[in-house]
């Protein structure tokens, strides 16, 4: 009777381990809280999901751990649409769906914005029990990891090219290609978004630096990150008397490592891999692109060391001067009433380059019938507001739309915008792309601008450990 | 008669239980009962543990992409995998280190306080709704109220500190405060249920036992050593065992507060399941870790067991 105790003790414990379910001080959150900045500032940190970067942005201004739905026309073609766009972009988007079913009295439209965290696990979830929302939004490097499992419909022919309403000539080359997963053509691009400069003008005054003219290239922008760095004293980091240890207005930050790290390594002529197998995250020109963002912190001392340092809330307060950051930051910095300005990335390497992504429209394979006529009729729609879309910041991804945005209307849309048509890339597709970030290099990057390794240990092991996902997922 | 009653006091009514003879009618017709008020809940229990625990392990066996159709058998490769993989094992030295130190302080912690609270003071109902409240609160919530509290930059523990002259704490930005920073937060949020165990506990301990103590001349201290702690030992297993449990499998703390970093100092080895389940759709990869930390969880708690079980029972 004892043995039988026993073992239906240990059964007991079995049973809770194996089902994750234990008592209440370590169950899962209902929302893993994590992303919760602007949403575009998560859907890659989704995948960034480690920097202590990205948690300071998370605490920063608001945590929406409910889903957020709305309802658009009365029609009697009911489609569900769920996207992660809970920042005031999210606004924006029910405002433009809601104009099309004005137009298309037809159709309504139920979007359900949610986190981006808790997104993907809805949408797998959904997917795996077959009954997905008739629309979703990804960004353009998932969809190798989604199509390779066959659950995203191939939008061929959306494209005019192929019979279809969306003019594919009007859409950057470049995001055209990055829709294509062996033969097939997945989805419908919304924007482009990506990475820039954005700087406190009022910060630049102070300093005696013109608030309308940006660092160019390295040599300025750490020239720039010294006048700008200040200690308790108020000596800048020009200063003989400056005192590191005790700074109280920071020149810049890395900020999201994987957009501020890919861009300079694409800068400086390096990449996470050559394209046919094999890791280079350790390469002569990677580590110097690395060292370049190490020195700023623990040389140069203009650059706070990242865990524990909130971005958004020093850019915001006052204590941060230049920020990379992407185009969404547009709303949070005119929410917190700064004086912004906006720029392209520098130029810090040998060559022009920085990171974008794009938000893209998909629909699931089961979708079929009227049903995916009106899909089509809002993803046709959506996509052509690009400049209403625009008034959140994040450029169109339409050559067009491109085009006739002004200065005026559209500031950092257009600056941004223009830098990302002439030498925006994308990341390099893989379908284990999110392991490639979450355990290749992400976390290396974090222990080597946190100091707990070198720059040398820390890309080595990140190409190991690259190397070790792409020998599994060629 | 009186004394009839007396004999007869504390034994149940209705027939009297066989003398074992194992496997005889008489034996199961006594317990086919007992075995039937269980069987609703067995039922649930097979089809909700029991069978995902071994579909898991059927899981762990495969190559199980969670949206592909197909899911190659791959025998014992995913263990073989995991042995040499070394973000495994940090992420177990992890949660072991946070498993360990949150279990110890949150078992004499809340033992204390336990014991505190139980005696008649002033306020006492109050002080144990307040060290009560933060159970009632979601990971999530503690999650943002703490890594606010601890913000290196902002946070309110930092701004004491500052303000007595000492110097911030990076709370959670340091590699080596981060788990006991976690630790500290989990103790606080946590606490309360041990304790409301231990109140059960010590209300089960006879009073005269103190009584006698107290004619004899003990003192408060020698009262707690010698009868308090010593009666209160399988309650103080079962606490320790629950929270070693519980604690092993610690997901939100570090999701919400560090995200597992600085670098993977903080990276768990749940956090690493969910990240390879659901994030990299590596089913099979996952399950296999799932089964890993159970057997880890099992060997440390049959230890325990071994250490510690037979101190923990007590006779009055």
């Amino acid at each position: 009777m004892r043995k039988v105790t026993w073992a239906l003790s240990l059964l007991i414990v079995l049973s809770l381990l194996l089902a994750a379910c234990g008592a209440p001080p370590t169950q899962p959150p209902p929302e893993a809280a994590p992303e919760t900045q602007a949403e575009e500032a998560t859907p890659e940190t989704e995948e960034a999901a480690d920097t202590t970067d990205a948690a300071a942005e998370e605490a920063a201004p608001e945590a929406e751990p409910t889903a957020i739905v709305a309802e658009a026309g009365t029609g009697d073609i009911q489609l569900v649409y769920w996207n992660g766009l809970t920042g005031s972009d999210g606004g924006t988007m029910v405002e433009m769906v809601e104009a099309f079913t004005e137009e298309n009295p037809d159709i309504s439209v139920r979007v359900e914005m949610m986190q981006w965290s808790t997104y993907f696990d809805k949408l797998l979830t959904s997917l795996v029990s077959g009954n997905p929302p008739d629309l979703f939004l990804l960004h353009e490097f998932e969809i190798p990891q989604f199509a390779s499992q066959g659950v995203l419909q191939d939008t061929s022919d959306y494209y005019t090219s192929n019979g279809g309403p969306i003019p594919d000539e009007d859409i950057l080359p470049h995001v055209m290609k990055a829709l294509e997963y062996k033969g097939g053509r997945y989805g419908v691009p919304l924007d482009l978004h990506g990475w820039g400069l954005w700087y406190n003008k009022d910060l630049f005054e102070a300093a005696g630096l013109d608030p309308e003219a940006c660092p160019t290239n390295g040599e300025e922008f750490l020239d720039y990150a010294r006048k700008l760095t200040l200690d308790a004293n108020g000596n800048d980091a020009t200063s003989p008397d400056f005192d590191p240890e005790n700074v109280v207005q920071w020149g810049t930050q890395v900020s999201w490592f994987k957009p501020t790290v890919l861009s300079t390594m694409w800068q400086y002529g390096a990449d996470w891999t050559d394209g046919e197998g094999n890791a280079t995250m350790n390469s002569e020109q990677a580590m110097a692109a690395v060292q370049f963002w190490y020195d700023l912190i623990y040389t140069d001392h203009v650059a706070p060391q990242p865990a524990g340092f909130d971005g958004w809330q020093s850019f915001a307060g006052g204590q941060l001067a230049m920020t990379p950051e992407g185009s969404w930051m547009l709303n949070f910095n005119d929410e917190n009433e700064i004086n912004w300005g906006v720029c392209p990335l520098p130029q810090f390497g040998d060559q022009p380059a920085t990171w974008t992504s794009s938000h893209v429209i998909y629909t699931p394979t089961s979708l079929e019938g009227e049903k995916l006529d009106a899909a089509q009729r809002l993803i046709g729609y959506l996509t052509s507001q690009g400049l209403v879309w625009a008034t959140s910041g994040q450029p169109p991804a339409r050559v067009s739309q491109l085009e006739a945005m002004t200065l005026e209307e559209f500031p950092s849309a257009k600056v941004l915008g223009d830098s990302f048509m002439e030498f925006g890339r994308y990341d390099t597709a893989n379908e284990c792309i999110q392991e490639i970030i979450d355990i290749g290099y992400m976390p290396e990057l974090d222990s080597i601008f946190n100091g707990i390794k070198t720059v040398e240990e820390g890309l080595n092991d990140a190409n190991a450990r690259i190397q070790d996902i792409l020998d599994r997922c060629q | 008669m009186d004394n009839e009653m007396i004999m007869n006091a504390g034994r149940r009514d209705g027939p009297t239980p066989p003398r074992k003879q194992v496997g005889s009618w008489r034996t199961w017709r006594w317990t086919l009962g007992n075995y039937l008020f269980i069987l609703p809940f067995m039922i649930l229990f097979s089809i909700f543990v029991i069978g995902p625990i071994l579909y898991a392990f059927y899981m762990s066996l495969h190559e199980w992409k969670v949206l592909a159709r197909q899911h190659p058998f791959v025998g014992l490769e995913n263990y073989r995998q995991l042995l040499k993989d070394d973000i495994w094992w940090i992420a177990l030295r992890n949660s072991l280190y946070f498993a360990f130190l949150t279990s110890a302080v949150n078992t004499v912690f809340a033992l204390f306080v336990a014991i505190g609270v139980s005696r008649p003071i002033l306020g006492r109902d109050f002080y144990r709704f307040i060290f009560y409240a933060p159970v009632v609160l979601s990971v999530s919530a503690m999650g943002i109220i703490m890594s606010w509290m601890m913000n290196t930059q902002f946070g309110v523990i930092n701004y004491f500190l500052i303000w007595f002259g000492l110097p911030p704490v990076k709370w959670l930005a340091d590699t080596y405060l981060v788990v006991p920073s976690l630790s500290i937060a989990t103790v606080w949020w946590g606490f309360g249920f041990p304790m409301l165990l231990y109140i059960a506990g010590l209300q089960g301990i006879p009073e005269h036992l103190y009584e006698a103590a107290r004619i004899d001349g003990a003192n408060s201290w020698r009262i707690t050593w010698h009868i308090t702690l010593p009666l209160m030992r399988p309650t103080i297993f079962f606490v320790a065992i629950t929270q070693l449990i519980a604690h092993f499998q610690v997901f939100g703390q570090p999701l919400i507060m560090t995200n597992g970093g600085p670098g993977r100092a903080s990276f768990t080895t749940i956090m690493y399941l969910y990240q390879t389940a659901w994030r990299f759709f590596r089913m099979g990869y996952g399950t296999t870790i799932a089964v890993g930390l159970a057997f880890v969880i099992l060997f440390f708690t049959l230890l325990q067991f071994r250490l510690f079980g037979r101190q923990s029972v007590v006779e009055y």
